[in-house]
Formats: C-alpha cells, sequence, structure tokens
C-alpha cells in the first residue's frame, strides 16, 4: 500500500509516483510557512482519543495479540501520543526553539527537511512513530514500510491526515523492498536525512545508499544488561527475573546478561545458583514459553552441555530455561526466553565495556547498598550505557526519555542563526 | 562381517520391521567403531555413560545420545584420516553457519547403493537422454554445499542432453536467472526429449508463479518430470500449499502431479528420503526416526507433534548415528495408499521460526564478526 498525498494507492503505482513526486515534495516550503508542532500534537491527541475509544479495535487489537502486548503496555504506548506526552516531549527535546544571542543574533530551530525513515519490522507501531517524530519536528517524511509490514502504519498514518489533512503534504508511504537499492537511493536523494531502525546491516546498507552531504540517524540494535553486586537483594533479583519473563529478551532494553561484581569463580557460581532458583519460580508462574522457541532452547542447552569440555561453562536449567556462568567478560546476546549468561566483572573493570561503542543501552544496578549503586551507575555511565535502571525497571516506558543517547527531535532538526535585520 | 553394507544392499526398501534387527547390529557395529576412532564421540558418550555395546534392541536406539546439528557447526568430527575424505561437504548454512562433514569411500559407496535402490522403487531411472533445469548453482570449486553437490548428482539418473543452472551468485546471495532459464525452457518444451528440473523449492514455485503471472504456458514432453530438493529453506514464510503447487505445475507446464516428485535429506543425514505417490517421506530402511518431546527429549508417540531426530549407520567416517536436526515434525502411521509400510515424516518448520525480528539479536550478529 502507498500513502501519497493523502491517498492510498496500489503498489503498482509506486515507481510512477516516486518519478514524479519531486513536483509536490517540497510543496510545504513554498508557502514559507513551517509546520507548527501544535498542529501536529492535536492531531496525535486526537488520534490517540480515538484509539482509547475502541475505534480502531479491529485494527489494534490482532496487533496487540500478535505481538503478544499486554493492555497496559498498551496504554503506555498510546500515552506517548497524547498532547500531555507530545507537549513535555517537545518541552524536552526542542526546549530552546528561539534564542537571540550576542545581543543581535537570532537562534532559531527548523526541521531539517526532508526525511526518508526506514523502518523495522520488530515492533509495528515504531513506523508510524518515527513518522510522528519527523512530524514535531516540522519535516516532510517518507516511510519506507519495512518486510512484511501488517498495514498498521498506513492506516493509521491515514487516520492522522484525515484528521489534520495539512499533513498530507508532509506524509509519504511507500512499501519499497530493501532490495531495490535503486529505488531507494533515488528516495534519498531527495531527502535531507536518512532514519535507520534496524541491524547493522540495515545502517550500512544506508550508509551505501545515502550521498555524503545528507545526514543519516541511525537507531540501530542495542544489548542490555544487568550489573549486580554479591549483597543485591531477592527482591531485585526477582525484579530482574520478572522482567526477563515478560519480555522474554527480545527488546533492545531487554536483560541478556548478569555481570557479576567479582573475580572469585566460587563467588559467581553462588550467584549463578541464587539466580537461577529465583528465575525458575518467576517461569513458573509466568505464560509459557511458545513451543517453536522452547525447541530451540532445548537444542541449545543440549548443545551448550555437549561443549561443556571447551566451554568450560557451568548450565544451570530446567524446563527450558537457563542459567549458564561463563569465564569470559564480553557482552552477547543471550539464547533469549528466559536463558540468561552469568559473567564475572569487576568494578575496576566496568570501563572495558567501552569497546562496544553505540550497542550499549540499558543496565540495571542491583545492590542494596547506596554509595556503590551512585560508584557503578557512574562508572557505567562512562563507558557508554544510556539508561541506568533499578531491577525492575529497564522496560519502562516513560514520556520525555531519550532515545538511545540522544533526543529524536533535535537529530531532525537544525540551528539557523540569522542576524537581526540591518537597522 | 558388515551388518552396514548388508543393509544398503537390500532390495524392499520401505520394510522396517524386516530390517530391524540389521539395523540395530549395523548400528552398534559403527557405534563401536566411532567411539574407538572419535575421540570427541567417545567423550559425549562416556559424559552420558553409555556404552555402545549396549545396543542389542530397537528400544535402545533411543538411549544412544545424539548430536545436534548445531554441534557439527561447532565441531569437526571425523574417525578417519582427513585423506581418506574424498568429499568434504558443507550444509547450506541457512542460519548462517555451517556443518563440514567429510565423507570417505565406504560411506559414498553405502550411498550409491542406497541411491540405486531408491531410483528404482520410485522409477527416476531413465536411459534416455534429458534436458535439465537445475534451480540450484553451478558446482564449482569454493562452492562445497551439498545442495549444489546433490542436485548436480540427480541430473545422472538420466543421461543429461544439457544442463541449464538457474542460480547465480551475486554479492547480496543467490540470484534467479530468469531470462535465462525462460530461454532454455522454451527450447526444451519444443524437444521430442524430456525435460527434468530439480532445486529448491522455493525456486522452482517462484518460477513458475512468475510464468504464470506473465501468461506463459507450455505443455512439456511425455516424461517430464519436476524434481524437488533442498527444503524450502528462508522460504518458510512464503511456504505454499503443496496441492497449490501442483496445480501450478499442471497448468503452466502441463506435468502430471505423479511426475513431481520431492527429495529430503541433510549433509548430517546424508539418506535420500524419496516422497512417495501420495507424497509422503516414508521412512526408508537405512533410517529411523524418533520424535522427541522438546521439554525432555523423551520418544513421543506417532502422530505428536516434536524435534526430529534422524538415525543411521550409514556414514563410516563420521560419528552422524544420531543426528538432532532444527526441526519440528510428525511421524505418521496411517497406512499409506501408495502401498509402503513403513511410517512417513511430515516436516512441520524449523524450531524457533518466529516473525518477529528482535533488536538485540541484530546487534549481536555484529558483535560475532
Amino acid at each position: 500500500m502507498i500513502l501519497y498525498q493523502g491517498k492510498i494507492l496500489e503498489n503498482s503505482r509506486q515507481d510512477e509516483l516516486i518519478e514524479s513526486m519531486i513536483n509536490v515534495l517540497y510543496k510545504p516550503m513554498e508557502s514559507g510557512m513551517p509546520l507548527s508542532t501544535d498542529t501536529v500534537i492535536n492531531a496525535c491527541d486526537q488520534l490517540a482519543a480515538k484509539i482509547k475509544n475502541g475505534d480502531y479495535d479491529d485494527i489494534v487489537k490482532p496487533f496487540l495479540s500478535l505481538f503478544n502486548i499486554s493492555e497496559n503496555q498498551f496504554q503506555d504506548m498510546v500515552r506517548l501520543f497524547t498532547r500531555e506526552g507530545l507537549e513535555y516531549k517537545c518541552s524536552i527535546e526542542l526546549s530552546d526553539e528561539e534564542k537571540i544571542i550576542d545581543g543581535k543574533i537570532l537562534r532559531k530551530r527548523y526541521p531539517l527537511g526532508v526525511l526518508l525513515h526506514i523502518a523495522a519490522g520488530n515492533v509495528d507501531i515504531l513506523p508510524a512513530y518515527s513518522v510522528v517524530e519527523g512530524l514535531l519536528s516540522g519535516n516532510i517524511n517518507i516511510l519506507k514500510l519495512p518486510m512484511g509490514d501488517s498495514g498498521l502504519s498506513v492506516k493509521l498514518l491515514y487516520e492522522l491526515i484525515q484528521i489534520e489533512p495539512e499533513l498530507s503534504d508532509y506524509i509519504y508511504v511507500f512499501d519499497v523492498p530493501s532490495t531495490e537499492t535503486e529505488t531507494l537511493t533515488k528516495l534519498a536523494k531527495l531527502c535531507n536525512g536518512v532514519v535507520v531502525w534496524g541491524g547493522d546491516a540495515a545502517v550500512k546498507a544506508a550508509r551505501n545508499m545515502v550521498d555524503v552531504n545528507t545526514k543519516i540517524i541511525a537507531w540501530g540494535h542495542k544489548l542490555s544488561f544487568a550489573y549486580a553486586e554479591n549483597d543485591a537483594s531477592d527482591e531485585q533479583l526477582k525484579a530482574l527475573a520478572q522482567s526477563i519473563c515478560d519480555t522474554n529478551q527480545l527488546l533492545c532494553s531487554s536483560c541478556q546478561g548478569i555481570f557479576v561484581d567479582t573475580d572469585s569463580k566460587d563467588e559467581q557460581l553462588e550467584f549463578a545458583n541464587r539466580f537461577f532458583k529465583i528465575l525458575c519460580e518467576v517461569n513458573s508462574l509466568s505464560t509459557a514459553v511458545d513451543y517453536g522457541m522452547r525447541a530451540k532452547n532445548a537444542i541449545n542447552i543440549y548443545n551448550e552441555r555437549l561443549e561443556k569440555h571447551t566451554t568450560g561453562n557451568t548450565i544451570l536449567s530446567s524446563d527450558g530455561i537457563s542459567v549458564i556462568a561463563k569465564d569470559d567478560s564480553s557482552l552477547e546476546l543471550s539464547y533469549m526466553y528466559r536463558n540468561v549468561w552469568i559473567k564475572r566483572l569487576p568494578k575496576s573493570q566496568i570501563h572495558t565495556l567501552i569497546k562496544y561503542k553505540n550497542y550499549l543501552q540499558t543496565a540495571a544496578v542491583l545492590t542494596t547498598d547506596t554509595s556503590k549503586q551512585e560508584e557503578i551507575a557512574e562508572k557505567l555511565a562512562l563507558a557508554g550505557v544510556v539508561r541506568i535502571t533499578s531491577a525492575g525497571n529497564m522496560n519502562r516506558t516513560v514520556c520525555g526519555e531519550a532515545h538511545d543517547g540522544t533526543y529524536a527531535l533535535r537529530e531532525y532538526s537544525r540551528i539557523v542563526e540569522r542576524e537581526a535585520s540591518v537597522e | 562381517m558388515n551388518y552396514t553394507k548388508k543393509l544398503f544392499r537390500k532390495k524392499d526398501i520401505y520394510n522396517l520391521e524386516k530390517t530391524d534387527e540389521l539395523f540395530v547390529k549395523a548400528m552398534k557395529e559403527n557405534a563401536t567403531f566411532q567411539y574407538n576412532n572419535c575421540q570427541d564421540y567417545k567423550r559425549i558418550l562416556d559424559d552420558f555413560s553409555f556404552n555402545p555395546e549396549a545396543l542389542e534392541a530397537t528400544s535402545d536406539l533411543a538411549r544412544l545420545p545424539f548430536i545436534p546439528t548445531l554441534y557439527f557447526k561447532h565441531h569437526h568430527l571425523q574417525s578417519v584420516p582427513a585423506n581418506k575424505q574424498v568429499i568434504k561437504a558443507t550444509s547450506s548454512g541457512t542460519s548462517g553457519s555451517m556443518s563440514k562433514i567429510g565423507f570417505d569411500l565406504k560411506s559414498l559407496l553405502r550411498g550409491l547403493d542406497m541411491v540405486i535402490q531408491v531410483g528404482k522403487y520410485h522409477k527416476l531411472w531413465s536411459i534416455k537422454p534429458t534436458n535439465y533445469i537445475v534451480f540450484g548453482y553451478q558446482p564449482t570449486k569454493t562452492n562445497k554445499t551439498a545442495v549444489s553437490k546433490t542436485a548436480y548428482g540427480f541430473t545422472l539418473f538420466a543421461p543429461a542432453k544439457n544442463r541449464t543452472f538457474a542460480l547465480e551468485m551475486t554479492d547480496n546471495g543467490y540470484k534467479l536467472l530468469l531470462d535465462k532459464v525462460l530461454k532454455a525452457l522454451d527450447k526444451y518444451s519444443k524437444s521430442k526429449l524430456p525435460m527434468r528440473t530439480i532445486g529448491f523449492p522455493a525456486y522452482t514455485y517462484f518460477f513458475l508463479r512468475n510464468l504464470k503471472e506473465k501468461g506463459i504456458r507450455y505443455k512439456m514432453p511425455k516424461g517430464s518430470m519436476i524434481t524437488l530438493g533442498g527444503g524450502w529453506k528462508q522460504f518458510y514464510a512464503e511456504k505454499v500449499d503443496k496441492q497449490d503447487f501442483y496445480a501450478l505445475v499442471k497448468e503452466v507446464l502441463d506435468i502430471d502431479e505423479d511426475h513431481i516428485v520431492e527429495f529430503f535429506g541433510a549433509v548430517e543425514h546424508p539418506i535420500l528420503y524419496t516422497d512417495c505417490k501420495c507424497h509422503h517421506f516414508h521412512v526408508p530402511i537405512y533410517s529411523r526416526i524418533i520424535i522427541r518431546n522438546p521439554d525432555d527429549f523423551s520418544p513421543v508417540e506417532h502422530g505428536k507433534i516434536g524435534l526430529v531426530n534422524l538415525m543411521s549407520p550409514m556414514i563410516h567416517s563420521a560419528p552422524l548415528l544420531s543426528v538432532m536436526t532444527d526441526d519440528l515434525g510428525i511421524l505418521h502411521d496411517e497406512k499409506c495408499p501408495c502401498g509402503a509400510s513403513s511410517p512417513w515424516l511430515e516436516i512441520i518448520g524449523r524450531v524457533g521460526v518466529s516473525d518477529i525480528v528482535t533488536c538485540a539479536a541484530g546487534a549481536d550478529e555484529y558483535l560475532k564478526k
């Protein structure tokens, strides 16, 4: 499905429309009137109210069950689109919209211009959300749908235009496959910025595709973990286990494993045993993991046992979940679906995480000693972690929160400084 | 005494009952050989306190420790010296990593015996020169995947007049050479000689669907055959209903359903599974299958889904006796109209296949490079 100038059109018209888009794309700039943030917030707020009201249940409900999203999580998502949420977001991210400097220079924020959003397929609401962020910062937006898109993005954006027809000049959606690099290059040429969601392959592909004078804003994949002291309480471990079971470790902010502040293998194993018991308990009270994933991890865990002689790993497992104590201190993806690694990383070595650079996202700190907590948080932050949370809060959604260490709206903006007119 | 050799010479290839005793003896014979000649295998069996001498009855087979295909991707297991491994094959690496397995002459000769028998049973042998379209890639020195080799191998069932390879390696993976195949097909349709296609079902399907959309129809020469092998791989999501596929073949190429044959096999279990006229993969005498419950690996009864554990004493050069695949499947024992008495395997899909691409998983891919 294509969304073009407020109309939903067939995919077969893609080439023709992209070819002629240049004639309409820059129309909003001709007027000299920027898109006001208020207009966008108004439209989103009305859309959010309709969604809350159940007007789109036929679209929304299947999506919730497909992605296993609870009603509470969904309400958190909708809150992101309400007036309250968006105004708060803008107040933080666009706080200094206008400023006089040096007595005579007017500094003002402007949109980058045209953004191409290359969306990822892991969360269905993201493509639409990415466009909303582009709108809030005043940009014209071209969205490339992810493979296997369910149609939700087009429907939501179409509804947004119904509420506020002015937006029809600011929203374009195409269903170009990622393999059609020629078409994507053509689209990217029209844009001032390319927003990429997805893995390294997607980001790399975008870098190859985009001219050097086009800004790339990459929302890449991240890895998150917990850092624990031996004095961590059972409640903290329980809260961490709960978030692991709730998200099945699928999110960028999900805990893949736990670094323990020790260089003693005995202490590490003791901690592993303690956490394993708690994870088993929490798992037994949670919804069972999908059969196919359980089967996959059954093989992974069995294989871990066969490979024990070379890896030296200690494997604790039952009912398809596992805690694997390893000797190295590298940050890696777990088997997911409630399979956690545990590694030694003394406080003095936290800085070594710096090598993971932009992959670092969330770290939960588990200790009952407040002074240690401060010290660890500071070290993690210096090493490159951008969200430091308590055990149960790794996956929180908070309005106005920065995104992977930066503010999206600022990334989609530029600063223009203009001297006051000559007297 | 060589029980395996004997097993592979048997003619009644779907009569499991008659070969049960011989199969267990062959497994014991091979397990003992592997145990004494492959350190890794010995360690694994020792870890499970399993003595290969304990293999006495079919009921003992389930206790023989299995090795997941994943293990072969990390470890090169061998039980004969490297210079005896005449063919080194790698799996096609659907999920990125590949198994490397060396086959010695002894194993290959057993394979040859098997192919002769299976080919006879399924009437694949023909002396008529045949035009081949291979939906695979031309085997090269750098391309060691088993699929490319077996696809080539299938062009030996009937003498090849021409071979057209439909896939080409590019930087972005394999590309279907549509025009080239279309040209060949056009030529072969006018020939008096039968045509056979062999290759990935997904590519064959996409090709035929493309033809259908373009409105192209052929009447292929009598005796033409569509043979499919290599599985549906990364196209699980696009997996089509088999009946739709047969109808498509009939519509576009005018080839009847009974001339569509599908094969199934794996580098780690190189047994030639061939579907019967009812399109069931019956278990041949060279192989036994145990479907296991993923939660505790206990065997499940026929008709229930589980992990597919394949067993065979065929390979002498590596311990491939009991291999756990990444597939979920069902073993059916309903009576099949084709007359073969052995149960048949239905592959349901790969474990852990999920439509949801995770963001954390993506980051890790790069870290491992």
